[in-house]
């Protein structure tokens, strides 16, 4: 998924370079159609919302 | 701020939550923390400066403190309430601030942050406020670089003489705000103790009446 169509809101790319799962402590995938922080290891999408990574486990969607 | 009610509330932590505990705080926040904390706030974020780099501002509120960093440092600030970060991110598209690389909503006890990537880490009024003290320092001690610091200003308990009568009078405000007016500094130093790789640089108490003091921990090398 490329930024450059994404809307102002959406998040920097270089956040991938500062935040790891706080979990975990592994790094994380960026979708951007979501606006979702994903941990593979922890099974995990943490949500942006406003651009405002929320990296809370009890607020993160669970992935099967 | 008021972590104390949002770490309690964290298993049924929503929006509506948060909301009403913003709500409650946003008229004031700024006068309490702009203008009561403001020494503390400079004398940290100077002391931070000293240093320099890769700078992590824990319980960033809406972001007051944003403002007072060198444009030369790269700033990152998390704090467990969302409507105040929401702010504090207003607060950086207004004043067109470069250097904060990054606003997230995060529990001080579990950072995501990869081990040793801050030189700097400032937390102001944050671990007399939340469930496990230690545990934050220990959070706190993990992603500061080897001969980096970590600089704390809290309100302190006094041990003894005048300053402990008006402690008695302040507590039920400090209670209000979500602290625990009797967080000993001993505790701190228990904690350095445990802690191999980390070492108490300095406690200077900060106006009024040395009721808050900074405190700087070092990382060792």
């Amino acid at each position: 998924m490329t930024t450059s169509d994404s809307p102002a809101d959406s998040v920097d790319p270089k956040l991938l370079e500062i935040l790891v799962c706080p979990v975990t402590k592994g790094p994380l995938e960026y979708d951007a159609a979501r606006q979702e922080l994903i941990s593979r290891a922890a099974r995990l999408a943490y949500p942006i919302r406003d651009g405002i990574p929320i990296m809370l486990p009890e607020e993160a969607r669970r992935l099967d | 701020m008021n972590k104390d009610k949002f770490a309690h509330d964290r298993d049924t932590l929503d929006q509506q939550t948060l909301n009403r505990a913003y709500a409650r705080w946003a008229p004031i926040y700024d006068i309490v923390f702009g203008g009561v904390f403001d020494h503390g706030r400079k004398a940290s974020i100077e002391a931070a400066e000293k240093l320099g780099g890769r700078i992590l501002d824990v319980g960033i509120g809406t972001g007051i403190s944003l403002l007072d960093f060198a444009p030369s440092n790269q700033i990152v600030g998390v704090d467990i309430s969302e409507p105040m970060l929401r702010r504090a991110r207003q607060r950086v598209v207004e004043a067109g601030l470069k250097n904060v690389a990054c606003l997230a909503v995060m529990d001080a006890e579990r950072l995501g942050f990869a081990d040793a990537y801050f030189d700097v880490l400032v937390a102001q009024y944050v671990i007399t406020a939340v469930p496990n003290p230690d545990a934050v320092l220990t959070e706190f001690a993990r992603v500061t670089k080897p001969g980096g610091e970590i600089i704390l200003v809290n309100h302190i308990g006094a041990e003894r003489g005048p300053r402990r009568l008006f402690e008695l009078c302040f507590a039920p405000i400090a209670r209000g705000l979500g602290w625990r007016p009797e967080f000993p500094f001993a505790r701190i130093v228990r904690w350095c103790e445990r802690s191999p790789d980390v070492h108490l640089i300095e406690r200077r108490p900060m106006p009024p009446l040395g009721h808050f003091s900074l405190i700087r921990l070092g990382k060792l090398r």
